[in-house]
């Protein structure tokens, strides 16, 4: 009926769901937004997340957002493999051909998985670094475990790299550990970065800096994003990181998303009790 | 034969018993109705102006067609390509976002840009994410901040850093490169000058020449005279009245004095 054509998809979540403990038999009923909680009243066990479901195209970011505690990091972390989960899937499809069911990997091809495929940028930079390691050398370990052997070929993708995320060359050689908040930050976006991975998490990038590193860090995300038409997953409790960001996003709230809407219209015209919440606290 | 710019086989936008109602549970589920079932076309090379009191729904009525605000019931018929027309509201949120900025522009009276991008870049932007090559859209850039006075020294200065005038002239210069074809005004001259609101009201005229379907809002009656193809004067979110501009001003202006 419409000639208008739906991206395709790389990354697609479907009714993902993470219970930590177990579940009384009527579990999620007495769970969730309309009750105001994710924990269980009978056993205890908490429902983290539940049944959330997203696709998102190459050169697309997604944005989700919530309070702390609504299950955005776990969704995340689920994605990422760092947390397994209880139900549902995660496909990627890197190719028309190449179509991978993400949660069904054993360990280690999860790990593989992570070295060119899904690249995580994490709030903490202690997650994504070595903190003891040079910058260099946290570069270096995505692209050995790719396959990179020759040295001076690593150092030149290394320094490539850094010179995109804007880290002074002169500080390649330096333990992480010395360098500020902002530039831990871009260095993980340069490791992150370092195979050409099509999908990237971002779990509050900016979260923790000073706003004016903030703004710099954001900006040279969304030139990342942009340059490299990556599929992007941005969660933040930060609308003006959402906004600047993502063009359609998801509310979540105890574990189950709310709402999904176009980014504009979820500032402009929130629909749900808690979405409303939100933008009105963050707009005051 | 007749040279009537709203012949129905041109008719770009179609709006059909648009309604909006806004459900406010923060401030105990206040019930707001902006729009109560507006039916409108424009068609393409055709100028309409919206015109109306504030709260009239004017500005409503443009996010709810770029779905800023979701609308809660009516139509929204777009004509694509191909010649066949797709219903806004229907389509999925990632759909829309394909058709925005290609088929729909929306130029607001404040400039949304990211901090640290130049003035020049943000305009050949627009210009490539419309289709143009890279060296077209530089051509076209320029072309279009010299028209709209933009003093060639800001150029490659961060928009931010611009003044609320020079802001609007981007964002004027930036939704109307490579123009979609529908093209939705909402006060984009309101913060200039008198010389500067001059060459933008020229920029914008030229658009209907290029057969972009334009749907605006301007609080001056002598921007709607000038521009206008026809005028819609809404009231309580619904169409009062439409017509030529003469006949709609002068009673807008009468009911004025």
């Amino acid at each position: 009926m419409t000639s208008v054509v739906s991206p395709e998809w790389v990354l697609k979540v479907d009714q993902l769901g993470k219970i930590f403990g177990s579940l009384s038999e009527n579990g999620l009923a007495l769970t969730g937004p309309d009750i105001g909680s994710s924990k269980d009243p009978v056993t205890g066990a908490i429902v983290a997340a539940w049944d959330v479901s997203f696709e998102v195209a190459a050169g697309e970011a997604l944005g989700v957002v919530g309070e702390s505690g609504s299950g955005k990091s776990t969704v995340m972390r689920c994605i990422a493999g760092d947390q397994s989960s209880t139900a549902g899937s995660v496909q990627i499809r890197t190719s028309p051909n190449e179509q991978i069911d993400v949660l069904s990997l054993t360990p280690s091809e999860r790990r593989q998985l992570r070295i060119d495929k899904i690249a995580v940028v994490y709030q903490d930079p202690a997650e994504g670094l070595d903190l003891n390691v040079t910058a260099g050398g946290n570069i270096a370990s995505p692209l050995t475990a790719a396959g990179w052997r020759n040295f001076s070929s690593i150092r030149s993708r290394a320094s490539e790299l850094l010179l995109r995320t804007e880290v002074p060359l002169n500080r390649m050689d330096d333990v992480v550990k010395s360098f500020s908040g902002g530039m831990k930050q871009r260095v993980q976006l340069a490791k992150a970065l370092a195979n050409r991975p099509p999908i990237v998490l971002l779990d509050e990038p900016t979260t923790g800096l000073d706003a004016s590193v903030a703004a710099g860090v954001l900006d040279l995300i969304r030139g990342l994003l942009e340059e490299f038409g990556l599929a992007a997953v941005v969660v933040s409790h930060d609308f003006s990181v959402i906004e600047m960001l993502t063009n359609r996003c998801i509310v979540m709230n105890h574990g189950r998303v709310v709402e999904s809407a176009l980014t504009d219209q979820l500032l402009e015209d929130p629909h749900h009790p808690y979405s409303q919440k939100l933008v009105s606290a963050a707009r005051a | 034969m007749s040279h009537s710019s709203s012949s129905s086989d041109q008719v770009v936008l179609d709006v059909r018993n648009l309604r909006k109602r806004f459900v406010l549970h923060t401030i105990d589920s206040r019930i707001v109705e902006a729009l109560n079932g507006v039916s409108l076309k424009v068609s393409a090379g055709e100028h309409v102006a919206l015109a109306g009191t504030s709260g009239a729904g004017k500005s409503s009525l443009l996010k709810s067609i770029y779905r800023t605000y979701k609308p809660t019931s009516g139509e929204v018929f777009l004509k694509l390509d191909d010649d066949s027309f797709v219903d806004l509201i229907s389509l999925t949120d990632s759909e829309l976002a394909t058709l925005r900025g290609t088929q729909i522009g929306y130029v607001s009276q404040f400039l949304r840009a990211q901090p640290r991008r130049s003035t020049f870049e943000i305009v050949t932007k627009a210009g490539i994410q419309r289709g143009m090559d890279s060296d077209t859209a530089k051509q076209a850039a320029a072309y279009s901040l010299q028209r709209l006075n933009l003093d060639e020294a800001l150029w490659d200065v961060s928009a931010s850093m611009l003044s609320g005038g020079e802001k609007q002239r981007v964002n004027l210069a930036a939704g109307t490169i490579s123009p979609p074809r529908l093209l939705l005004l909402d006060e984009p001259v309101s913060a200039l000058d008198p010389v500067n609101r001059e060459s933008a009201l020229e920029l914008i005229g030229t658009l209907t020449d290029q057969g972009v379907a334009v749907l605006a809002v301007f609080h001056d009656i002598d921007a709607m005279e000038r521009l206008a193809s026809r005028v819609i004067v809404l009231r309580n979110g619904v169409v009062d009245y439409e017509g030529s501009p003469k006949e709609t001003l002068a009673r807008l202006e009468g009911v004025a004095r």
